[in-house]
């Protein structure tokens, strides 16, 4: 039974942030809580939950109204309704039974075949469907979501014995293909996957902090960055998800967890943690955690709790040795308490990882999967034994003292994964090594780069056949900005495609770094600008304008799939494309203003025409130009592709997928499409009002500087989009071509590159990764 | 000279763009509502009107296609009543009574509907399309200058300082609050049926601003400056109309005469200080009827921004006891067009009222400007 209506029990933070995520696929949620005592308004918390929904920084939903999916209700009136929804997700409290009750009215109500899971996190399976009747137990599983549901990949699942088997691949397909998860199928275990060793994880860095009397800052910059764990480190890590979860984990673990497990055997209460939480010391959410800021007489200032005397300092730079280390191999040498709390930590979490599969799950692949996709490490436990080696990680618990598992002994002399003919193995545990088998209409660059050789390589760029016919190019140079050899390796993609006879029929442009693109490499504009290479930087950018353009009107398809960032000259790849396959979470936009800059390969041109174009927009010359000025000048960043569709960055007919790991065969498939009986756009001319627009849109501006929200440089830049925007010196009743755009892009940026101010911007925004306010 | 009376005033309830009780409704279907009321009221046979002249300061959108002659049809007025739309930006309404009494001297009709209407919920301030000149633009930049900037200038050429700013801005909230519940409004508004209900009161009051209130706001228009959106009038949807006609006609079909027409007068000045243009405007007009300010019982000033009504009754030495006695545009709204009839026609009836002889009617227009109306008792 396809899923076209949910409903979610209890609208908590959870629950309302697995609302939101549902809604963020277009499918109506029907979002019920409880009734208050005395409330007037029945739907009060599930109205509430909304609003929230609204204001919470990051945002759950991708877009505004996707609020208006969100029915709210209350489980007294409203569980008739029920029986319209074919996937009904129980988020309520973590107690048995509460839920218990709950799923008696749930069971009253809903349809048959109709799918009810439970998002507990530290409730067994078989206690829930304890008692049941036969057709619940049938119905029912754990979807275990992370919070928060939008953004965070993993997706643990648990079925019960009596589950049927359709329900389960019902769930696991939606929450795949539709929210976007990275599904993975846990056993009925305590902490399931990820919370059983982050769990660990946390605890054992936890303790060993205060025993080798290590300063947070210094546990942080040890457990965190070197090892590909989260910045903050795991004091930061508690901060931020509130200290009190902590205890309540720890009491959850204590109840399920055998007697003897290695969790149970380092757990200790400290006095200074109840204390924190007593006093409201909870992280963020409360007055302040392990760290907090507070107001002095300087200003804000950072402050750090001593784990020893429970007293807050300053926060200071980590001063040992061995915090400044970088290679993991190598901090996990360091002689200093530091390398100590390395070896302690990394060796409890590793060796616990090893020793629970295969009771947690089936194969090593699904472990370090869930850590990477629920805690964000960006290294798997399994793929960071590898990095460190086996034979030392061994070498490592021995001299520690810690039990070496069975898989890691059978792992001795070799390592986890290995790549055979192309093909990703890993170390089953049966010792034999099994081929790592992506899901169906999975399509991984990383994969395809491990078993051919690129069509042409240069330093920034790189061409692939990703197959049927489709080449991709994939951009390599540092954080994906856009230079001279990317533009060369797009021409020549352009070229392999033209010259290939009818072999190749498309051009993907995909990537699977963090950022499809930061945007142009200003960096080298600057080195150009600083000893006046003037016709350097001309050069460039006529180059990238002919390379988009050529691009654009290439006779066969190109198509671009961002995920992450594509802002200034890596948005302008996007807008020049016959099609945009975006992940849904894509952030893009031109912000070449905030370098002091016009953006100048077309991105203006593309933005002007789009919106004079659009069929849908008010009527007369000034309107479109008005949004085109205030999303470049504004330097606006979608948070969503969602959200990029209203700039028009994205068009309706460019496309979003949810799931990362779909995006290249998503993006593939709609290029071989567009393919068929493929006509090219044509170039299209556009009516600007010229000098008048330009004095409209200046107007604004002098207000801004005004109030103070934008600098007097600020207005140089405005103006000088404003006359490219407005099409120059031409008047209402002519018509501007796409070629004249390019020309006022041209002038307007050369002319800017030549402020000091705009240098002084590229420099700022280089050095320190935020914009100059100059 | 013939004698020009007013007749007859009737306003909307004036309510916040976008977030007030009028958002949802035309402005073309709000204007007519209160003609009607007015013609009503009045018991004006209406086949005697020669024309509704309809001040609006942006008339585009709803407030386009000349929405002097739309207003009449949807007022269902006689077909021979004609209908024009005038344009003085904030002065646009009380233009139209001057454009009425200067036709009746030309013995060019001798019934007028003088009316004003402004949404800003519906019609932004700027327009859907700015389209300022160019060269202007760049050569006298002050010729398309933001409203708030000016307040700002006249703030600091006038020494306004921003608790005077606030006091004014109290004071406006409190009078016009007190008006309101001694029901001293009542009569001048005419309900407004809309979709989803009637709206028969101001929303704009807010009787428990204070100096404390107010001084938590940001400054609006310069980071550096006084002018807060507590101390400028809010952006407004609402719609006034007064009766001009002459006195005799008046007289001969027994119309509720409120206020004669002493004089009338426009004047221009910088464009950055356009707050100050009451002082030239009513400078001369009370040159023109004669008078000097202390004759003057009564003054409706426009409060476009506190600094500028301020300053403008400094320069005028008006007393601050006479002006605004039921509160003016900062607690009650200021909707561009109608704004003119709505001080105009208050005015009048406050003359009435207060039973009082002689009474000012000025306000500031934006490109720098201001126009002035003396009325006496009749």
């Amino acid at each position: 039974m396809p899923i076209n209506k949910v409903a979610v029990i209890g609208s908590g933070v959870m629950g309302g942030g697995i609302a939101a995520h549902v809604a963020n696929t277009g499918i109506p949620v029907l979002l019920l809580d409880i009734v208050p005592a005395g409330a007037k308004n029945r739907n009060v918390v599930a109205e509430q939950a909304i609003e929230r929904l609204l204001k919470t920084d990051p945002a759950p939903l991708m877009h505004r109204d996707n609020a208006r999916l969100i029915t709210p209700g209350n489980l007294d009136d409203d569980l008739a309704k029920l029986a319209e929804c074919d996937w009904i997700v129980e988020v309520v409290l973590e107690k048995l039974e509460v839920k218990h009750a709950t799923y008696e009215k749930i069971e009253k109500h809903r349809k048959e075949g109709s799918i009810v899971s439970s998002n507990t996190s530290t409730i067994p399976l078989k206690d829930l469907a304890a008692g049941m009747p036969e057709r619940f137990q049938r119905d029912f599983l754990i979807t275990h979501f992370f919070n928060p549901p939008r953004y965070m990949r993993l997706l643990e699942i648990v079925s019960g014995a009596k589950t049927r088997a359709d329900a389960v691949t019902t769930i696991e397909e939606f929450c795949d293909l539709r929210l976007g998860k990275g599904v993975i199928h846990a056993k009925d275990t305590p902490g399931f996957i990820a919370n059983r060793i982050g769990g660990m994880w946390i605890q054992s860095a936890l303790q060993a902090a205060f025993d080798l009397k290590l300063t947070v800052e210094e546990a942080d910059a040890i457990m965190g960055r070197p090892f590909g764990m989260p910045r903050t480190g795991v004091f930061g890590l508690m901060d931020l998800v509130g200290i009190d979860l902590g205890p309540q984990v720890a009491a959850s673990m204590q109840r399920t967890l055998k007697p003897g497990d290695a969790y149970l055997r380092i757990y200790k209460d400290r006095p200074l943690i109840a204390k924190m939480i007593a006093d409201g010391y909870t992280g963020r959410k409360g007055k302040g955690g392990f760290y907090r800021m507070t107001k002095t007489e300087k200003g804000r200032v950072k402050e750090a709790i001593d784990l020893q005397t429970g007293a807050y300092r300053p926060s200071a730079d980590p001063a040992l040795g061995s915090t400044h280390e970088r290679k993991p191999q190598a901090l996990l040498q360091h002689e200093d308490r530091g390398g100590q709390y390395a070896r302690r930590v990394l060796g409890l979490t590793l060796a616990y990882a090893a020793s629970l599969v295969p009771e947690i799950a089936d194969d090593i692949v699904a472990v370090d999967e869930a850590m990477r996709w629920g805690y964000t490490w960006k290294f798997g436990p399994f793929e960071l034994i590898d990095q460190i080696g086996v034979d030392n990680v061994v070498a490592l618990l021995k001299a520690a003292n810690i039990e070496v598992p069975p898989l890691l002994q059978k792992a001795a002399g070799k390592s986890f994964y290995r790549t055979t003919d192309g093909q990703l193995e890993y170390l089953a545990i049966d010792g034999t090594y099994a081929p790592v088998e992506r899901r169906p209409g999975v399509l991984l660059l990383a994969d395809i780069k491990r078993r051919s050789k690129p069509l042409a390589r240069n330093g920034s760029a790189s061409l692939w056949d990703v197959g049927d016919g489709v080449v991709c190019l994939e951009f390599h140079s540092k954080m994906n900005a856009m230079d001279p050899d990317i533009m060369a390796m797009l021409s020549k993609g352009l070229d392999t495609v033209k010259k290939s006879n009818g072999a190749f029929k498309a051009l993907v442009v995909y990537n699977e770094a963090e950022n499809f693109s930061v945007g142009a490499n200003v960096g080298l504009a600057l080195f150009a600008a600083n000893v006046a290479l003037w016709p350097f930087i001309e050069e460039g950018e006529t180059a990238g304008q002919n390379a988009y353009k050529a691009a654009k009107y290439a006779p066969f398809p190109v198509v671009s799939a961002p995920s992450g960032m594509a802002l200034g000259g890596g948005c302008e790849m996007l807008l020049h494309s016959a099609a945009v396959q975006a992940h849904a979470e894509s952030y893009l936009g031109l912000v070449e203003t905030g370098v002091g800059l016009v953006p100048g390969w077309g991105g203006c041109k593309e933005m002007v025409t789009r919106l004079v174009a659009n069929p849908k927009r008010p009527g007369g010359p000034i309107p479109p130009l008005m949004q085109a000025f205030e999303q470049i000048a504004l330097a606006k960043v979608s948070r969503s592709a969602a959200e990029a569709r209203d700039m028009l960055v994205l068009r309706p007919s460019d496309a979003i997928t949810m799931n990362r790991d779909r995006l290249l065969a998503d993006a593939k498939a709609k290029a071989l499409d567009l393919a068929e009986n493929y006509q090219p756009a044509k170039p299209i001319v556009v009516n600007l009002p010229g000098p008048t627009g330009a004095a409209a849109l200046k107007l604004g501006v002098i207000d801004l500087v005004h109030q103070g929200k934008a600098t007097a440089y600020d207005a140089v830049v405005a103006e000088k989009l404003a006359e490219v925007l407005s099409g120059g010196d031409t008047d209402m009743t002519l018509e501007t071509s796409e070629d004249q755009l390019l020309a006022l892009e041209r002038r307007a940026f050369q002319a800017l590159i030549r402020e000091p101010k705009t240098l002084a911007r590229i420099e700022h925004t280089l050095e320190t990764g935020r914009p100059l306010r100059n | 000279m013939k004698n020009v009376v007013i007749a007859g005033y009737a306003r909307s309830p004036f309510h916040f763009a976008k977030k007030g009780a009028l958002a949802r409704v035309r402005p073309d279907e709000l204007a007519a509502q209160v003609v009607a009321a007015l013609v009503e009221r009045s018991r004006i046979d209406p086949k005697d009107i020669e024309d509704v002249i309809m001040g609006c300061a942006i008339p585009e959108g709803e407030q386009g296609l000349n929405i002097g002659r739309i207003v009449g049809f949807l007022a269902h007025l006689p077909l021979n009543v004609a209908g024009a739309t005038v344009n003085r930006f904030c002065g646009s309404s009380m233009q139209a009574i001057h454009m009425a009494a200067g036709a009746i001297q030309l013995d060019a009709g001798e019934a007028f509907i003088c009316a004003g209407v402004e949404s800003m919920t519906r019609v932004p301030m700027t327009g859907f399309n700015p389209s300022p000149h160019p060269g202007l633009a760049k050569e006298y930049p002050q010729a398309y200058i933001s409203m708030g900037q000016t307040a700002e200038n006249v703030a600091r050429k006038y020494q306004v300082t921003r608790e005077q700013q606030q006091e004014l801005a109290v004071k406006s909230h409190k009078k016009a609050a007190a008006a309101q519940v001694a029901g001293k409004l009542k009569d001048e508004i005419v309900a407004i049926k809309a979709k989803d209900g009637t709206i028969d009161q101001d929303g704009c009051i807010r009787p428990d601003t204070t100096q404390e209130t107010l001084s938590g706001l940001q400054p609006a228009f310069d980071a550096e400056g006084t002018v807060t959106a507590g101390t400028a009038s809010p952006l407004t949807d609402g719609a006034a109309a007064v009766l001009v006609t002459t006195e005799d006609y008046a007289k001969r079909n027994n119309l509720p005469i409120l206020a004669r027409l002493k004089s009338i007068a426009v004047a221009g000045c910088a464009p950055e200080i356009m707050g100050i243009g009451p002082v030239p405007a009513a400078q001369k007009a009370l040159k023109r009827a004669g008078l000097a300010i202390k004759d003057i019982d009564v003054v409706e000033i426009n409060e476009a921004f506190a600094s500028q009504a301020i300053a403008c009754m400094r320069e005028l030495g008006i007393d601050e006891g006479k002006a605004n006695l039921d509160g003016g545009a900062i607690a009650l709204g200021h909707p561009l067009g109608a704004t003119g009839a709505r001080i105009t026609g208050k005015a009048a009836s406050l003359l009435k009222r207060e039973g009082k002889r002689y009474a000012l009617a000025t306000q500031c227009i934006g490109g720098g400007q201001g126009i002035a109306t003396i009325l006496e008792s009749a």
